[in-house]
């Protein structure tokens, strides 16, 4: 039960935004729709919701196709990016509405319009005009207007994006908390992967179709078939998903390096050897074995000490290319150094294996937790993998 | 809690869940097409009709019947005749001048009164916004107090020069300029003239190059509109022009009502309509990109405290207060003065004391106070006309419907809306006498119910209600209503909702409009009104026809009721609009 997505087109005069998407999600669980800007995760979104007409597919829910049925009897909820309160109703009155449209009671309505707020941490705010509320203030204030008539589905689309970083952070750890002590069925859009991560049960990759379906994952090639059929005109051919699953799994495993590169990782290495390299990791540059996807801890700057006897090791072995960073690694070049979240990342100019890439690595021992002692821009520095930063990705 | 315990209980909502519309789609449609009905019908029957029917008998040969033929013989007639490219060069010239000196004008005004601080501003910018709903016999009768001799400046020998009909025509429309432009400027991101200023230009340069281009939609939109108002208006040259000034629209009624040449009345008539399309597709191509702008800058930016110390305020304080207190203030202050002179040169209430006679000889058949009363009952009326049928434009032109077509329909329909602005009232007026015997064939005679005078008002009236609701309406995010929908409110219901109470701020101003413009209207009015249900301006005009300075006396008095009674309309009707509904400020 819950909801089901079937290869559901949403097209604009001309242009295909969602390209036959298919999704389930559970009752109870809380889905990411993670992709960058104009993938159509929104567009999809506002189709669920009954906002935009498909053009191919369906969306049904418990069972229920949803086709004909207006947005204002699905009985979802919807958060917008800016809250869209009603200016000329206090905050009380935001919260209450959906439940005035569904004729509850007014002592009803008032319990429930303080149980929401409470729970959304804004509890004696019920007579406030919403214009005094920070931004914030103002999305707590729409999120309990969403939630106040118990919709089937809440539909976040990007609800924190307006918000400074602090409070996303913070926001999106309580909405998760809020969904899960509500045991409310959720599909969330962002473009932010550590939003996606911390909100949802699984996470739903979008994307523009690969070109020609060739280099992406199996899953992502089945749906890309339907969309390549709906894209007769050629045109913009609209997203389709890349990958689902959950986040550890999405993060240990990406489908393709496009995922993977989505979710932050930031380099390739091929897993063959270099002979059978073209050189670039176009799609037919796949290495036999796949590539080893470098995260962005996946790379470590060896500290002088360690690394001055391996100068001169300015490639791989030919054996176990980039295999096992304290045995192998690579020669580069400094550029700078930032120190942040409590460590030092030098970016380096390097190559391992598929051309100089300009790459972020962390300075290993005292040196990089102290901040000091950073290579100096034009320093060689050699570099190694890091496993537990890395993960393998077949296409 | 348990799977079910989370759901609301209230089995109204259970029942009401995921049930497809009951013939949703189709009802909708049909409201709509109720809503967008309803208007066209009103503007058919009591505009294109009467116009067509007006300019067709022009063209009809043999006492306007069909089977004489078309006869376009008018045309050659009125096209070679040297007098009307004289009147056309008049309109066009006259209209063009006024514009000009409106936008050079109102634009330091526009700046000063929305974009610095300063104590007293809210009372300048009401001030300044009078003139425009001040009826145009007034006007036409404070600027001739004013240049006569004798008048405060009669030693300028103004009278009856075309001067004197542009500077009555800015006194008008000066207030157009101000609020159009200061509304676009009062939003204007100022960072990005202090990001010029960062980048060395000088404040000219950086108002030149950045503030200006800005600014620019705003100033052609305000700019068309001027240049439109100037080229109908009519009252006002027909007070002032005398009979060595005219314009196409004054010619229509000079040839309607003394030679009764329907012929080149109707070829004046299409004429201005030329004239006016053209007007109004370059304002509306000027709104389109002005409303576009707003949507990148919906912040108010906070407004600098006026410094007479740096050189572009004391310039532009400096041309402001000279125009308002002397295109503006002196005129008005010059016919209160001179309401107070009577006839023998004493001072005093005599011309009031008048006000309750037919005036000197009998100019008049009923008495001005009498007329006022037939005035306000006929503005009640037509502004409840006014606004019905406006507001339902206003709400089907600020839909942005899927369908292609449909979205150009609502197009078309704004833009036919528009037209009553250009088309000569008094073509509008004289075309009810001859269509409304019989209307639609039912057996009623429209012209002795009293009903005609409001019905035309209000046809006039329409486009400013559309106006002053349509920015408003348009101003509503589209994800506001998609909020209350998603929240279970039907289609109706988001109207009621959301829509409402933000048209609600908008609607006293809108009444306000109406209302105003159905007091001053006198181009169809002096048609239809029968000498014993005459409105005020009417009354006004008849008497400065009419020899006897007891008479000029009487209209300048009735000039200032009627003047008094607009602006203390407005003024309620601005306080109406308070914004006491929205806590926002105003801004949506």
């Amino acid at each position: 039960m819950g909801l089901r997505v079937r290869d559901a087109v949403v097209r604009y005069e001309g242009t295909t935004a969602v390209g036959g998407v298919s999704l389930d999600v559970a009752d109870g669980e809380v889905l990411a729709l993670l992709g960058p800007s104009g993938c159509g995760k929104s567009s999809l979104l506002r189709a669920v919701a009954g906002l935009e007409p498909l053009a191919a597919g369906g969306v049904a829910f418990d069972g229920q196709d949803l086709a004909g049925v207006p947005v204002h009897r699905r009985g979802f909820g919807l958060l917008f990016q800016d809250g869209q309160l009603f200016a000329h109703r206090d905050v009380a009155g935001n919260v209450a509405y959906g439940l005035e449209t569904a004729r509850v009671p007014r002592a009803e309505r008032r319990e429930r319009g303080r149980e929401l707020l409470e729970l959304v941490g804004l509890a004696g705010y019920e007579r406030r005009a919403v214009s005094t509320l920070s931004g914030g203030e103002r999305q707590r204030v729409a999120l309990a207007r969403a939630l106040a008539p118990r919709p089937r589905l809440l539909l976040l689309d990007e609800p924190f994006s307006a918000l400074d970083r602090g409070l996303r952070e913070r926001l999106a750890v309580e909405v998760r908390a809020i969904l899960t002590r509500t045991g409310t069925t959720a599909v969330f859009v962002t473009h932010d992967h550590d939003e996606a991560f911390t909100v949802a049960d699984r996470v739903a990759v979008m994307g523009a179709p690969e070109p020609g379906g060739a280099g992406s994952g199996p899953r992502a090639s089945d749906v890309a078939g339907t969309a390549a059929e709906d894209d007769a005109a050629g045109r913009s051919s609209g997203g389709v998903l890349l990958q689902v699953a959950a986040p550890e799994e999405l993060w240990r495993a990406p489908a393709s390096r496009r995922v993977a590169r989505f979710l932050g990782y930031q380099a390739f290495v091929p897993l063959a050897g270099p002979e059978a390299l073209p050189g670039s990791d176009g799609p037919g540059g796949a290495g036999r074995d796949g590539w080893l996807a470098v995260g962005p801890a996946g790379l470590r700057v060896l500290p002088p000490d360690v690394s001055e006897p391996r100068w001169g090791t300015a490639h791989p072995g030919p054996d176990r290319p980039g295999g096992g960073g304290a045995a192998g690694g690579w020669t580069g070049e400094a550029v700078g150094s930032v120190f942040r979240r409590g460590r030092t990342e030098v970016t380096v100019d390097v190559d391992l294996g598929a051309g100089v890439q300009r790459l972020a690595a962390v300075l290993d021992g005292a040196a990089g937790t102290a901040g000091t002692g950073a290579p100096a821009p034009g320093d060689k520095v050699t570099v190694a993998l890091d496993p537990a930063g890395c993960a393998v990705v077949r296409g | 809690m348990d799977a079910d315990g989370r759901r609301l209980t209230a089995p109204a909502l259970r029942g009401r869940r995921g049930a497809p519309g009951r013939g949703g789609a189709l009802g909708r449609g049909a409201g709509w097409a109720l809503a967008a009905g309803v208007p066209l019908l009103f503007l058919g029957v009591f505009f294109a009709w009467p116009v067509v029917a007006l300019v067709g008998r022009g063209f009809l040969a043999d006492g306007g019947t069909v089977a004489g033929g078309v006869d376009l013989s008018g045309f050659r007639d009125v096209l070679t005749s040297p007098r009307t490219w004289r009147l056309v060069g008049l309109t066009l010239g006259q209209a063009a001048a006024g514009s000009a000196a409106s936008v050079l004008l109102g634009l330091p005004a526009a700046y000063v009164l929305y974009r610095c601080r300063f104590p007293g501003r809210t009372l300048v910018r009401g001030l300044v916004t009078v003139p425009f709903v001040l009826p145009s016999v007034v006007v036409g009768v404070a600027f001739s107090a004013l240049l006569q001799p004798g008048g405060l400046l009669g030693w300028a020998h103004l009278e009856e020069t075309f001067l004197a009909v542009v500077l009555a025509l800015v006194f008008f429309n000066y207030a157009v300029v101000v609020r159009t432009v200061g509304g676009l400027w009062e939003r204007l991101d100022p960072r990005a003239e202090q990001a010029a200023r960062a980048l060395g230009a000088s404040p000219w340069r950086a108002f030149r190059t950045v503030t200006l281009p800005a600014l620019a939609p705003a100033i052609a939109s305000a700019a068309a509109v001027v240049f439109l108002f100037c080229a109908t208006a009519f009252g006002v040259v027909l007070v002032l022009g005398g009979i060595r000034y005219g314009t196409i629209e004054t010619e229509i009624w000079t040839r309607t009502t003394q030679f009764l040449d329907l012929r080149t009345a109707a070829v004046l008539s299409v004429l201005q309509l030329v004239v006016v399309a053209g007007a109004l597709a370059v304002s509306s191509r000027a709104r389109a990109r002005r409303e576009h702008a707003l949507d990148l800058q919906p912040e108010r930016a906070a407004a600098q405290p006026l410094d007479l110390r740096r050189a572009p305020d004391a310039v532009a304080a400096t041309v402001t207060a000279l125009t308002v207190a002397g295109l503006l203030l002196l005129p008005l202050a010059g016919l209160v003065l001179r309401s107070f002179r009577a006839a023998d040169g004493t001072w005093g209430l005599d011309n009031y004391v008048a006000l309750g006679t037919t005036g000197g000889r009998n100019a008049l058949v009923v008495t001005v106070w009498e007329a006022l009363a037939t005035s306000l009952r006929t503005a009640v009326l037509a502004a409840v006309i006014a606004v019905v049928v406006g507001g339902l434009v206003a709400l089907v032109v600020s839909r942005r419907p899927r369908a292609r077509a449909a979205r150009r329909a609502v197009g078309v329909l704004d833009a036919v809306f528009m037209l009553p602005l250009g088309v000569s009232a008094v073509t509008v007026g004289f075309g009810f006498l001859v269509t409304l015997d019989r209307p639609l064939g039912l057996d009623v005679d429209l012209r002795t119910s009293g009903l005609l005078v409001p019905v035309a008002q209000a046809v006039v009236a329409v486009p400013l209600v559309v106006r002053t609701v349509l920015p408003v309406l348009r101003a509503i995010d589209p994800r506001l209503r998609e909020a209350a929908s998603v929240l279970g409110a039907a289609p109706g219901r988001v109207l009621r909702d959301v829509d409402l109470p933000v048209a609600l701020r908008s609607l006293g101003l809108a009444i306000g409009f109406a209302f105003a413009v159905s007091l001053g209207e006198f181009g169809a009015t002096s048609f239809l009104a029968r000498p014993d249900a005459a409105t005020l301006p009417v009354v006004i005009f008849r008497l400065i026809g009419r020899p006897g300075a007891e008479n000029y006396g009487m209209a300048l008095a009735a000039s200032v009721v009627l003047a008094v009674l607009t602006a203390a309309v407005m003024m309620l009707a601005e306080r109406l609009r308070g914004d006491r509904l929205g806590a926002a400020g105003g801004e949506f």
